[in-house]
């Protein structure tokens, strides 16, 4: 912010805002990449690098397919939140004044609420006997109670959406708020009616923040293993469960440590295609 | 831009139903918390603030409330500092290097808590630091710096150089320069964005279950409550948490005002 000091400060300057990015997120990311290539033998961790972590995720029968499953059920919850985002953002959009800010802040607020509460909440919801069996039955829409959604992976799947919505509607409300107004009015004037300057005009225009919704969503859903543990059941099994488990009573980190890897992977690629169709029309890559 | 009348009906029938699904698990709660649940029937005749009086005399929950408010504040100064005096670092930076520094302080951010809680655990042990208030303060202050360095960073480009270049010009010292020029202007960003670090850290589950030792915090005692079981006066803690957040939000708004939806 100012002219250029003097050579020791200048150092200690460069040192601060290293140092602890260094300390705190570098040496972090590189031993956590480098457990995976350990072994425990007991109680102790041994540091002699080796491939049979990663053998063993790929030989295993159980690893790949939960690993598959928890990408599509995360893909699932993606497409849905920004299904249902996308009408509450567009609205937002179309709206002016006191109504529109308080509108925006009724949706965004959930995004602070207690996330454990929310997910204990949805339990008492899901249940056997919970609200939404007991107000399907009153509708006339099943006889019984449904167990479609108790205990496993569509508890998992409703719980998340409900979770994770405010996270898709807050990056396409705003990247709908940067589009210039006058392109509407081009539009129309042009003779466009309203959905067809929807789909050709804004929706192209607003992908950035779509796949960014999208985005963001896939990778909180795919990393959650308190929701799995308590909507879930058990055969709400997902892959973050299992590497956690790893970190608790199984005690094998680097196995752990080299399933997480794979997480990773899977969030990199998610980020990477975001960034893609992010991309606005007219671009070159 | 105008929708036609059906496509308004469209968007606010989904808005409706995504409000209560957003708040719906939320009242329930709060119902619950005040009338008594009998097999899924709510008994509106039995208003009872006794669930509250149970949370008071609850010693562990005031500890645990305790040590998040403390984690808290904390974390929120630490990252508060550091974040600022990394957007401005990033800002006066000439060098590629500065977008490999703007990566490592949204990494922690962006990546699934759960691999950022486990990444620290495992280097925790590694440097022989025992599990305590201070990795979760350390955790905490990770996850939140990169909302403080954003909203900075942002306000800061804005700003432009015009007005410090203007204030050197007129001799004032760079010191003075910070506390007269850029820190009033600066202000309202670091404050709504300490306030939203503050709850995002009030908050925060999965990183804190990873790298805490026997300490508890308060999102980390509703966890295992509700493991052993749902005893009552958890709908009563959940109430007043979810109180705390709301006007901590509302508070936040006020800062950023109408202009920061924009």
């Amino acid at each position: 912010m100012t002219t250029a000091d003097g050579g020791p400060l200048r150092l200690l300057r460069h040192a601060l805002a290293w140092g602890p990015l260094l300390l705190l997120v570098v040496g972090p990311v590189l031993s956590f990449l480098a457990y995976g290539f350990f072994s425990v033998d007991g109680t102790t961790i041994v540091r002699t690098p080796t491939l049979a972590n990663y053998a063993r995720i790929v030989t295993d029968p159980i690893y790949l397919p939960v690993f598959a499953r928890s990408c599509a059920l995360a893909a699932s919850v993606a497409a849905l939140s920004v299904l249902l985002a996308l009408p509450v953002a567009i609205l937002l959009w179309s709206l002016r004044g006191t109504l529109k800010y308080a509108l925006a802040l009724a949706f965004l607020v959930p995004l602070l609420m207690s996330y454990i509460i929310k997910i204990y909440a949805m339990r008492a919801i899901l249940g056997g006997n919970g609200f939404l069996n007991r107000a399907l039955q009153a509708l006339g829409l099943v006889d019984g109670p449904s167990t479609l959604f108790v205990f496993n992976l569509n508890a998992v799947l409703l719980t998340l959406v409900a979770l994770l919505i405010p996270f898709a509607i807050l990056p396409i409300f705003l990247s709908l708020e940067r589009l210039p107004r006058n392109l509407m009015e081009a539009s129309a004037d042009l003779g466009g009616r309203p959905w067809q300057t929807l789909r050709h005009v804004v929706l192209p225009l607003a992908m950035p923040g779509i796949a960014a919704g999208a985005g963001f969503t896939f990778v909180l859903a795919i990393g959650d293993f308190v929701t799995p543990q308590m909507v879930g059941g058990t055969s709400g099994f997902t892959f973050a469960r299992i590497v956690f488990g790893q970190f608790g009573t199984a005690f094998n980190w680097p196995f752990g440590a080299a399933l997480a890897v794979l997480m990773i992977a899977a969030v990199l690629a998610a980020m990477a295609l975001a960034a893609r169709a992010g991309r606005p029309p007219g671009t070159t890559a | 831009m105008k929708l036609g009348a059906v496509g308004l009906a469209v968007c606010w029938a989904v808005a409706g139903l995504v409000l209560a699904i957003l708040y719906g698990p939320l009242l329930l709660v709060v119902v619950a918390s005040f009338f008594p649940l009998r097999q899924g029937q709510v008994q509106w005749a039995q208003f009872s603030l006794d669930n509250y009086a149970k949370l008071m005399a609850n010693s562990g929950i005031l500890e645990a409330l305790g040590n998040t408010l403390l984690v808290g504040v904390v974390a929120v100064v630490l990252a508060t500092v550091l974040g600022t005096f990394l957007a401005f670092y990033y800002d006066r930076s000439r060098t590629r290097a500065r977008e490999l520094l703007q990566l490592l302080v949204f990494l922690p951010f962006l990546m699934p808590p759960i691999v950022t809680g486990l990444a620290l655990l495992i280097w925790f042990r590694d440097l022989a630091i025992d599990r305590s208030l201070l990795t979760i303060v350390i955790g905490h202050t990770l996850l939140i710096l990169a909302v403080v360095y954003r909203t900075v960073l942002v306000r800061l480009q804005a700003l432009g150089p015009r007005l410090v270049e203007a204030s050197l010009d007129l001799g004032a010292t760079p010191a003075q320069t910070f506390r007269h020029v850029l820190l009033p202007n600066l202000g309202s960003a670091i404050a709504a964005s300490a306030l939203l670090a503050f709850a995002l850290s009030f908050d925060e589950t999965i990183v804190t279950l990873l790298v805490t030792g026997t300490t508890n915090t308060l999102p980390i005692r509703l966890w295992s409550m509700m493991r052993l079981g749902f005893t009552p006066d958890i709908n009563a803690l959940v109430v007043l948490v979810l109180a705390f957040t709301t006007v901590v939000c509302l508070a936040t708004a006020r800062f950023l005002g109408p202009r920061g939806l924009g």
